[in-house]
């Protein structure tokens, strides 16, 4: 790694090479653990001096070996990310944790740990709702997570460590924040491409790394002129994980795509984990609360006897008024892989969200394959010539 | 026919389809001056300027008196002499609604796809699309054609003949062909079982249809379009009359022409100028 | 081998059929409770935890899930996801789930909450709240969500843990995860008593889930029978009779009789040595959800000798616990519900089979009910009933060498299931199952 490449470029550089980071410092002693979704408390890991890596899919790679074990209609990125595994590329990990954000990745999961043999295994069980009993439950996950990290690492996962962890974690959402609000600007002073390949390269490396390319880049950003072009169309794209370069290409061929609400951009890092007595409490409420993903029940009133579904939809979607307003977004692109159930089900909900708020949406699938690029540049720019 | 001597401006559309390339030139006036339909050929893009140049011919102009081109369809991407491509959704929009300025939903089957639009003063609203699955497509009346060893161009008139309701109860074609031999070997007849194809067709596009809210007027373009039995079928799972253009195939091409028109009128208007490609017709290249 | 003239394939229990009736009849009464008056609940499968609680409340429980089978069997499920399809839902989508989606939208949109008159069997009338489950899948708790677009109705989501196999074991797991079923299935009942303005019985509960528990418990028994050879009971017997256990269908104390009679009769059969089917050459097991549709095609097979012995873990019932020094009946079935899933836990963990909740119990079953081979019905639109599937395949013959057939089918485009085909591959299929019969032979397996 050339140390003369910074910011922009070494986030591109890493976005190519992702594991060669996290590949440097197992040889040099460390302990690198894998998740495969932004609602495994990295902080735990931090603490406990472990380095986090997201084992993605790799949307180009044809599947060969997760279709023996997981039939061909399933998540395609998640099996895509267990092909991927049981083809060795994660061969460097000292572990794998692992949650039931969503019956793929809880499937996954168990056939993850059947197939392979990592040292350090765990499975952190994840409630529906946010009751309070369902947030305690959560909670206690947490810690019996942060027991078997504990026996891993050989110590206990101490208070202070774990403070100075969500303290570095909760800089790097405030970064990735920043980077977001050049993007309110016209032209946005960053792409969403290049934002994907931040945060691809923000999960690839250990935080406090994370934070100084961060940092660099928003330095870098600030001061060229040579940022994206002007287009007069710009775009929220909303969708469970939309972490592919080639994808937000297709996405900004024609368009500014000014915020990306996914697991691949913003929605990770939108809020901040309290830091209180209870650390794990804190990061269960910031966890199950704060990530905006479908998988999760949310209702206007907890328990509430009489529904109207104006009101749901302002509580599940409120926090979209605020952002196309202070974006200036006029045009949703809802994207969503094929067989992805819990965002299918919440889509159309959304568009009569959308609809309420008179902003131009349209629902583009996609099968996560090489193939899918060439019909969803033609949905894309239709969808984009429908603005004006 | 174009006034020789005169600076008329003149304006071209190419569609190019998965199998037909479509061209369609325009004057200022929006008049069509020359209109031509070409096989796209195995490497499409390759054969697109053969089109184009068919069209000068038939307008009698050189290329260098086209102001603007716009390319559009499956091919669009890689056409080195169009100024610019929009989407067949845009296009197709634009095109039928110079052909019928009423209407509000348009379906459009293709060989390989099929497009439903919805379309109001003349801008495509909202869309979907299958370009997937090829039982609602021409495709699936080419394959069943095959199997039931007729000429594609007489399946629609057959099909109008049938005295007997057959479903086709396969979705996917490879199933719905296997499905046509068993019928053929019980005896079932021809103009029936066309019909029941033509059904299985309709419905499917149908389906994909109803998820915009459908309005009247709506036009039926495409290939398929031709087909009076698919037109009928259509009729009746949609339960509205349908307009047919005289060229169901050339709306995208149309469409392209008047949007090449717009936008360069537009520029001009405001004093921006547009780029434009270099006048010369060649072969696109698969990796230019 | 065919069976004599006049003489039925697969040997039926005699005391399958009142269970069987018990289920209509139970069905039809509900229809006629909610023309009179009654409180309706649109219901997921809940798996013992929810319904109880509706059942100590007098509620009339309808289950969409139930009604999406008898839609797609009775032809009627395509104008309904038609009409999802048109409402914007993508294809892909849980067929039951798009059934009732399309229905709901039919109801509401078009005949302002009345039943649509196509529906079959009296239809689904418009609930009063609509309890959905977090267990098994994602959907189940999605979509009644989703129904809002139709029905202003309230909707529970019923939490539903789902531990790993390992971190189930650590120190206090389980008492936390009781903790959580009990305090919400509390609130779950403040819920209901507010939404049907009357409270709670708790005798009346406690009662309930006693004969649930027990009901299960005898179930349970009869299906232990079955591991002897032959196979007293049919696979075709076990769908027919589980429901009345499994949804805790009408009087569950007639249940309980009708289940004991079932007990009976069964080991009358394994004293008589009488199998299910006159020459058992095949013992198979079959996962996942049977085509409810074609069950006949069960018999075709069992003309060739097949005896389906064991099935569908999904619908059996939990292994008994022991739960007498329980006193609160929340906790009880809390437990209760808890141990369908976790039942198999402990064995799970011992064989290293760590591949899901749904996977293991068919080790088991191949093994305690010695069975030959293994029928696995992959269902295109259900990934929760189907996703373990080649998971099982594999670990079967991989531990247990026993050979998996694949046949295909959907819960709602019933035409994807082609059982011409599936039967034509039931020879070649017979040779695989007789040659793995002699490698299990050969590494000293004991069937």
């Amino acid at each position: 790694m050339s140390d003369k490449n910074k910011g922009l470029s070494r986030a591109r550089e890493i976005y190519l090479n992702r594991s060669q980071r996290a590949r440097e410092l197992k040889a040099a002693g460390r302990r690198i653990i894998g998740y495969p979704c932004v609602y495994v408390p990295v902080e735990m890991l931090t603490a406990l001096d472990i380095v986090p890596f997201q084992t993605c899919g790799e949307m180009k790679e044809p599947i060969s070996e997760a279709s023996r074990v997981l039939p061909s209609s399933f998540c395609p990125v998640m099996r895509s990310c267990l092909d991927c595994a049981l083809k060795g590329k994660h061969d460097f990990l000292d572990g794998m944790a692992t949650i039931h954000s969503s019956d793929p990745q809880e499937k996954t999961a168990r056939i993850w740990q059947s197939y392979t043999n990592y040292p350090y295994f765990h499975f952190i069980d994840m409630p529906i709702t946010v009751r309070p009993e369902a947030l305690e439950y959560f909670r206690n996950q947490l810690s019996d997570f942060g027991k078997t990290l504990g026996a891993f690492a050989g110590r206990n996962l101490s208070t202070s460590n774990l403070a100075a962890a969500i303290r570095s974690h909760n800089r790097q959402r405030g970064l990735v924040r920043e980077l977001f609000e050049l993007t309110k600007s016209s032209p946005p002073r960053i792409s969403g491409t290049e934002i994907v390949q931040v945060v691809r390269a923000l999960t690839s490396l250990p935080v406090l790394e994370g934070n100084d390319l961060s940092a660099e880049v928003i330095a870098e950003v600030r001061s060229r002129t040579n940022g994206p072009e002007r287009k007069s169309g710009r775009l929220l794209i909303w969708g469970s994980t939309v972490d592919d370069a080639e994808v937000m290409q297709v996405l900004e061929a024609n368009a500014n795509v000014v915020v990306n609400e996914s697991c691949g951009g913003l929605r990770a890092y939108r809020g901040e984990v309290k830091l209180g007595n209870d650390l794990l409490g804190g990061l269960a409420s910031y966890y199950l609360r704060e990530i905006t993903c479908a998988r999760t029940f949310r209702q206007a009133v907890l328990g509430e006897t009489k529904k109207d579904y104006a009101r749901d939809l302002q509580s599940r979607f409120g926090y979209l008024q605020r952002m196309i307003k202070e974006w200036r977004i006029n045009g949703v692109i809802m994207l969503l892989v094929r067989y992805c159930d819990p965002f299918a089900f919440e889509m159309p909900s959304l568009k009569d969200y959308l609809d309420s708020l008179g902003i131009p949406s349209t629902y583009i699938e996609y099968d996560y394959t090489a193939g899918s690029l060439a019909p969803l540049r033609t949905r894309v720019e239709a969808f984009v010539e429908t603005l004006g | 026919m174009p006034i020789r001597g005169k600076a008329v401006m003149y304006f071209a559309g190419v569609d190019i389809g998965s199998t037909m390339t479509k061209v369609v030139m325009i004057g200022e006036a929006g008049d069509v001056v020359s209109a031509i339909k070409g096989p796209t050929g195995p490497e499409y893009r390759r054969l697109a300027n053969e089109v184009m140049q068919r069209a000068l011919e038939q307008a009698r102009l050189d290329i260098e008196q086209v102001s603007y081109i716009v390319a559009t369809g499956y091919g669009r991407l890689k056409v080195p002499f169009a100024d610019r491509q929009i989407t067949e959704l845009s296009c197709h929009a634009r095109g039928v609604s110079s052909l019928f300025p009423t209407v509000r939903t348009a379906i459009d089957i293709g060989g390989q796809d099929a497009k439903c639009m919805k379309i109001r003063d003349g801008k495509l609203v909202t869309f979907v699309m299958n370009d997937k699955c090829a039982a609602g497509t021409g495709r699936f009346l080419e394959v069943t054609a095959a199997t039931l060893n007729i000429k594609l161009e007489d399946m629609g008139e057959l099909s109008l003949k049938a005295t007997k309701k057959i479903q086709i109860s396969n979705l996917c074609t490879i199933f719905a062909q296997q499905e046509v031999v068993a019928l053929l070997s019980r005896g079932e007849r021809v103009e029936d079982i066309l019909a029941g194809l033509h059904e299985a067709l309709a419905s499917r596009v149908a389906a994909l249809a109803r998820r915009l809210n459908i309005e009247p007027d709506l036009v039926l373009t495409g290939g398929v379009a031709k087909n009076i039995g698919i037109v009928r079928a259509m009729k009746e799972n949609l339960g509205c009359e349908i307009l047919v253009p005289d060229e169901p195939l050339l709306t995208g091409a149309l469409g392209a022409a008047l949007l090449a028109r717009e936008a360069y009128m537009k520029a001009t208007a405001s004093g921006e100028k547009l780029p434009t490609k270099q006048r010369r017709l060649e072969r696109a290249t698969f990796f230019g | 081998m065919a069976p004599e003239k006049g003489k039925k394939a697969i040997n039926r229990l005699q005391s399958m059929y009142p269970l069987r009736a018990k289920v209509n009849e139970t069905y039809l009464k509900s229809i006629e409770a909610i023309q009179a008056g009654k409180p309706a609940v649109w219901a997921m499968l809940n798996f013992y935890y929810g319904d109880p609680i509706l059942k100590a409340m007098d509620i009339e429980v309808v289950y969409p899930e139930n009604y999406g089978a008898i839609a797609a069997a009775t032809g009627v499920a395509r104008q309904f996801l038609d009409r999802a399809d048109a409402e914007g839902f993508p294809t892909h989508l849980c067929g039951y789930s798009l059934t009732t989606l399309g229905y709901a939208s039919r109801m509401m949109k078009d005949l302002k909450g009345q039943i649509p008159p196509e529906a079959p069997l009296g239809g689904m009338p418009k609930p009063l709240f609509l309890l959905s489950s977090a267990a098994i899948c994602d959907a189940r708790y999605k979509w009644f969500q989703a129904l809002g677009r139709y029905m202003d109705v309230p909707v529970w989501t019923l939490e539903s843990p789902t531990p790993g196999i390992k971190e189930f074991f650590m120190e206090g797991y389980y008492e936390r995860m009781v903790k959580l079923g009990v305090q919400h299935l509390r609130d779950f009942v403040a819920f209901v008593e507010q939404m049907v303005g009357r409270k709670m019985d708790w005798d009346k509960l406690e009662e309930t889930a006693n004969l649930m528990i027990e009901v299960n418990r005898v179930w349970h028994e009869v299906n232990e029978l079955r591991k002897v050879r032959p196979c007293p009971m049919h696979s075709r017997d076990f769908w027919s009779a589980m429901p009345a256990a499994l949804f805790l269908a009408g009087d569950l104390q007639d249940s309980l009789k009708l289940y004991l009679d079932m007990y009976k009769e069964v080991k009358g059969r394994v004293d008589s040595h009488t199998g299910a089917i006159a020459e058992e050459k095949y013992r198979v097991v079959f996962a996942e959800l049977p085509p409810w549709h074609s069950l006949g095609f069960f018999d075709k097979l069992a003309e060739r000798g097949w005896n389906f012995v064991v099935e569908s873990f999904g619908y059996h019932p939990p292994i008994p616990i022991d739960l007498s020094k329980v006193s609160d009946p929340l906790e009880r079935i809390t437990r209760f519900s808890l141990q369908f899933f976790a039942g198999y836990y402990q064995d799970a963990l011992k064989q290293r089979v760590l591949g899901g909740t749904s996977a293991y119990p068919y080790l088991k079953y191949a093994r305690e009910w010695k069975c030959d081979g293994a029928l696995l019905h992959p269902l295109i639109s259900c990934r929760s009933a189907s996703t373990h599937l080649p998971y099982v395949s594999d670990m079967l013959m991989h531990q247990l060498k026993v050979p998996s057939l694949i046949v295909e089918g959907d819960i709602v485009d019933l035409r994807l299931f082609n059982p011409d085909d599936a039967l034509a591959r039931a020879e070649p299929f017979e040779e695989t199952m007789e040659h793995y019969r002699k490698m299990r032979k050969e590494a000293r397996f004991d069937w």
